[in-house]
């Protein structure tokens, strides 16, 4: 251990197995976290618990909150901030953009063909019923023009750096990510209390986000429409993610509304204000597929208006993200993400997929039956984590039995080797000091009409739970701030 | 503007209002009443009944003692009863909630950290020694909110709606109190053979509304009835008066609808036929029939926030 | 040949409280095709809501409607007016052998085209113990299996109504051996697609003056997919093709698609609804 001289990193225990984000190969702090480290250092801890209690006040009083429905009782709680940011060199931020806007780019050309001529499921490269077989997949959309060609207006990839030091996408989320407030929070909060810091990095702003998202949804606006009414469709204040609808709808300065405040007539959307109605052009929708209308998807969805769908498919507004391009963040199609690209784009993926195995086909079969201490198996189906069997936690017998499963059904099975994620200095309340955990990235893609944008930031998850490696903030996750460093 | 935002921009207002009112006169009341003039007044059980008079909640059974504790918890924290401060304060956050987009970050934050405030304060400490500060503590955090939405946001349609809600409540309250004070008049009166228009409750009912000092500054005698139904319905300077608060509605609702035609439908009409009544009024046609005026001016200020309702919240 | 039909659809919806706010949507306006010419659209409403007629997700005609006033009771009286031609359907012998077909159908376009129709769903999905219910006849012509589908279907179920409703699966339909249209259909359509032929939901009117069977509401039938021959509808309900008294609305994968009326209603407690159809015809001879 060297340079480890102050109070506030002297108990850093440093695993050698795991993939350290601030050390380097030789176990050296890396150069551009070396000033970051110094001026932590030069804090006691006193000084560091302060800081983060009053980071905390401030997230609680602005109201930065989620809702959690106890027995008897609802509590607010923060999203748990860590103050010791994540650096991304611009080197290697190069590699994230445009690997982030290459699988938005080959996503949206995958999502125009199968709901057009349906090329790349004709020549088999990626399987029909995969796609039709997908909740996802609206037969709705078949035919229907997207305005400006855009589907996947907005999206949210998750990336990962396994041991190896390479970057690794987990999934792409392209139907309503959240999250992007939070990236500008965090930064907000560690200004405050940390402001000196900033002054050592030459940082990239995230506060940039809310003009480039209006200047993509003016991008799509329907034909016709000169200067377009665009707003943001939320689902109501007790969903998790309303502090972000507002915040978006507040930055861009349009208005957020509620399925309730909106109707329908002959085929134009309207919203109901206090001096009549006023016709919406362009809706950034934060409410699922399923919900938009109760007329054409789920008919007891009270979140919803009537008859948008139908004016949508004529033309007279634009939603975004298009509905129906939920099929393209399906887990099974994230295993021919590789080939989608190279199909659309003709080029090499510049970020990597985790390696999957199908055990539909027989040679991959018997390697992961063989190997399913190494591998995670993942039923193609299920989502939000179930089902989920992670090979070196099975005793024995759970593997005899995950092996029968497998073989009962290979098509309902995918598996992919263990993932390590990386990790990073993180402050523990409970011990009041810095322990390494596993981090994530979400970054931010819009993509619109002639028009490319990926926020240079992120956000990085933390699970912060010792040797935890789910980082969603369901499971007690946290987050920190992120900074893309400018080229020198 | 949406009108579902805009009515709950005008409820934001109207709960800041009433949250504050309801301290005050909680304030105001027990701590005038530790040391008043008259037994009746002295009374703990007559200032718990007006208490619960004021809120809209008041003890049917005359022969029932009262809990200072389970009264003060009631109007102030329990938050299974409709009118508590709490309740009160939840909801103005409620509605400042889904008009979050709308407000600027200064104004939420006041109302969330009053929220958290309200929400946190022990009940403990409350129904035994905090009456003073908690109650001190929401009155002035109104006052910083009033300060949040003049200074920090922009005069326009969304702000015009927010003082509508604002001065509307305010007007209901301070003829709440009249009401309520012109009751614990009455009841005083008849007990001891104080003189009715000399009571004691007039200058608690001004302190209730801020106004005792002007008042002595612009009267410069002892309060009566008259004069202090005059500060309170009728002076336009006094900005706790009722006719203070329709000439802000009226000035308000002309910046929604700028109108000028003759329009007997519209609001601006309407809040502007009952001004012009108090503006005329003489003091003594209220005095005399203190019990009407109440009435008619709480319904009055029912019909105007119905058609508002009617023309703004319903497009 | 052809013919002038008169087509009229009643609904009438009693609510047990004030309902303030309602849309509703109508899926019953006869299809414009090769065989139907639509000549007129009447469509009133007992609270005058104005007619919004706009086009579904799934490509059809629909009239929506929007009421803003508060209402316990209401009325929709629709009537259509067309001309429907026909011919006897004589190139139908010439369908395909199940050899052909299956060359055919197991191509990847012809999947990828007709996969919807292919598809099982909700309401056409057969439990697996009664995978093998019907058998379809290698040596018979495709249309010759249809048409023997079509009887099996016809005698397999008897017309029996208020023992299903629109939500209810095959499971329960085969068992009970009961049901309406919208049952036979779904069965048919259920086999022909186990056996690989493309099949989808019909909803429209069908004239009863020949004494079909149906009660007098909206009628539901099936088309199947014949190479080189097309789309070709069989009532399963009558064991008859669909012909010159068979009035189509619109298609898609099952009832679900086809839903006549979808309303979406702000109201507490309950409501009673009843639709009545009629169909009335007149033989035209029309100069060609």
């Amino acid at each position: 251990m060297t340079n480890i001289k102050n109070q506030i990193f002297s108990s850093y225990q440093k695993n050698s197995d795991l993939y350290d984000e601030i050390y380097d190969s030789e176990g050296k702090i890396k150069p551009v976290y070396k000033k970051l480290f110094d001026i932590y250092g030069g804090h006691s801890i006193q000084d560091y618990v302060n800081l983060n209690s009053k980071a905390k006040s401030s997230f609680f009083n602005q109201g930065i909150t989620f809702q959690v429905y106890g027995e008897d009782n609802v509590q607010e709680k923060i999203f748990p901030f860590d103050l010791f940011p994540r650096i991304i060199d611009s080197d290697e931020w190069e590699i994230i953009e445009k690997g982030s806007i290459q699988r938005s780019k080959a996503l949206n050309l995958f999502l125009w063909d199968i709901y057009h001529e349906k090329n790349i499921l004709r020549e088999n490269i990626v399987p029909l019923d995969l796609i039709t077989s997908s909740a996802n997949y609206l037969d709705q959309m078949n035919g229907v023009n997207p305005p400006g060609g855009i589907y996947n207006h907005i999206s949210g990839i998750d990336i990962i750096k396994h041991k190896d030091g390479k970057y690794y996408v987990l999934e792409d989320n392209i139907r309503c990510p959240s999250g992007v407030s939070y990236v500008i929070c965090n930064r907000t909060a560690l200004k405050r209390a940390l402001f000196g810091v900033f002054n050592h990095y030459k940082t990239h702003t995230v506060t940039n986000y809310a003009e480039n998202l209006l200047d993509l949804l003016e991008s799509v606006k329907p034909k016709g429409v000169d200067v377009p009414n665009c707003v943001v469709i939320t689902p109501g204040m007790f969903n998790s993610a309303f502090y972000e609808h507002s915040y978006l709808a507040k930055t861009m300065g349009v208005e957020l509304v509620e399925g309730r405040d909106l109707f329908v007539e002959n085929d134009f959307v309207y919203m109901k204000t206090i001096k009549g109605p006023e016709k919406v052009d362009v809706i950034y929708r934060r409410i699922d597929d399923i919900f938009l209308d109760p007329l054409e998807f789920r008919p007891d969805s009270a979140l919803g208006v009537p008859g948008l769908f139908a004016a949508y498919k004529k033309g007279n507004v634009t939603l975004a993200n298009a509905p129906g391009t939920g099929v393209a963040d399906d887990k099974a199609v994230y295993t021919y993400m590789p080939e989608i690209i190279k199909y659309y784009l003709g080029e090499e993926p510049i970020l990597n997929n985790v390696h999957t195995y199908h055990c539909s086909r027989p040679s991959e079969l018997e390697y992961v039956l063989e190997n399913i201490k190494d591998l995670v198996i993942k039923p193609v189906d299920e989502a939000g984590g179930y089902g989920i069997s992670i090979g070196d936690r099975l005793t024995q017998k759970e593997i005899e039995q995950v092996r029968k499963q497998i073989k009962e059904h290979p098509r309902k099975y995918v598996a992919q080797p263990i993932m390590s994620l990386s990790v990073h200095p993180t402050y523990i309340d409970k011990s009041e000091s810095f322990e390494q955990r596993h981090v994530d990235l979400r970054t931010f893609t819009i993509l619109g009409k002639d028009k490319e944008f990926v926020l240079k930031g992120g956000l990085t998850r933390v699970a912060l739970e010792k040797g935890n490696l789910i980082v969603n903030s369901s499971q007690g996750g946290g987050s920190k701030d992120t900074w893309v460093l400018k080229k020198q | 503007m949406l009108a579902r935002v805009a009515n709950n921009l005008f409820w934001m207002g109207r709960y800041i209002e009433r949250s504050e009112h309801i301290a005050r006169y909680m304030n105001v009341n027990y701590f005038s009443s530790l040391d008043a003039p008259n037994q009746v007044s002295q009374n703990r059980q007559f200032v718990l009944r007006s208490m619960l008079f004021m809120v809209g909640a008041p003890e049917q059974d005359p022969n029932k003692i009262l809990k200072e504790e389970d009264v003060l918890f009631k109007i102030g924290l329990d938050p299974n009863f409709e009118f508590s401060i709490l309740n009160n304060v939840k909801q103005a956050r409620e509605n400042a909630n889904s008009a979050r987009d709308l407000i600027s970050t200064e104004l939420y934050e006041a109302i969330n950290k009053f929220y958290h405030f309200v929400l946190k304060y022990p009940k403990e400490i409350f129904v035994k020694s905090g009456l003073y500060d908690f109650t001190i503590n929401v009155s002035e955090m109104s006052a910083i909110l009033r300060g949040k939405i003049r200074g920090t946001l922009l005069h326009d349609s969304i702000y015009a709606i927010i003082l509508m809600g604002v001065n509307i409540e305010r007007a209901t309250q301070v003829t709440r109190m009249i009401n309520t004070k012109y009751n614990d008049a009455l009841l005083t009166q008849g007990n001891h053979d104080i003189m009715f228009s000399k009571s004691a409750e007039w200058a608690t009912l001004l302190k209730c509304a801020e106004s005792y000092d002007m008042m002595r500054r612009f009267y410069k005698k002892t309060p009566t009835s008259i004069s202090t139904l005059e500060f309170l319905i009728l002076n336009p300077n006094c900005p706790r008066s009722v006719m203070n608060a329709l000439n802000q509605v009226y000035k308000n609702v002309k910046i929604l609808n700028p109108e000028k035609r003759y329009n007997k439908n519209s609001t601006a009409f309407l809040i502007g036929r009952v001004r012009a009544e108090y503006q005329y009024k003489y003091i003594e046609e209220i005095e005399q029939d203190i019990k009407s005026f109440i009435e008619n001016i709480l319904k009055s200020l029912d019909d105007i926030s119905n058609k508002i309702n009617e023309e703004f919240f319903n497009y | 040949m052809s013919k002038e039909y008169t087509v009229t659809y009643i609904a009438e919806n009693t609510y047990e409280n004030w309902v303030d706010n309602a849309f509703w949507q109508f899926l019953i306006i006869p299809e414009e095709n090769e065989t139907q010419d639509l000549v007129s659209i009447d469509f009133s409403n007992s609270i005058h809501a104005i007619n919004q007629f706009s086009i579904n997700g799934y490509g059809f005609n629909t009239i929506r409607l929007h009421s803003r006033k508060k209402f316990k009771q209401i009325s929709f009286e629709a009537t259509f007016k067309l001309l429907k031609s026909f011919q006897e359907p004589t190139h139908l012998l010439s369908s395909p052998t199940m050899e052909d077909y299956y060359d055919l159908a197991s191509s990847i376009d012809f999947k990828v085209d007709f996969e919807k129709y292919l598809r099982a769903t909700r309401l056409t999905s057969i439990p697996h113990s009664k995978a093998d219910l019907f058998q379809f006849d290698p040596n018979l012509s495709i249309y010759e299996n249809l048409m023997s589908l079509n009887n099996w279907v016809y005698i397999y179920i008897h017309y029996t109504t208020g023992v299903t409703d629109v939500h209810t699966t095959l499971d329960e339909i085969i068992e009970k051996r009961r049901g309406v249209c919208q049952d036979f259909t779904h069965l048919f359509c259920a086999i022909s697609k186990q056996n690989g032929i493309p099949a989808r939901y019909v909803s429209g009117y069908l004239n009863h003056e020949s004494g079909f069977f149906g009660d007098s509401q909206m009628h539901a039938w099936a088309e199947t997919y014949i190479p080189t021959l097309g789309w070709i509808g069989f009532d399963p309900t009558n064991n008859i093709l669909a012909n010159k008294n068979h009035i189509k609305v619109c298609h898609g994968k099952d009832y679900d698609d086809c839903s006549p009326l979808k309303g979406v209603i702000y109201t507490q407690g309950s409501n009673k609804t009843s639709h009545s159809v009629t169909v009335v015809g007149q033989q035209k001879a029309v100069q060609q």
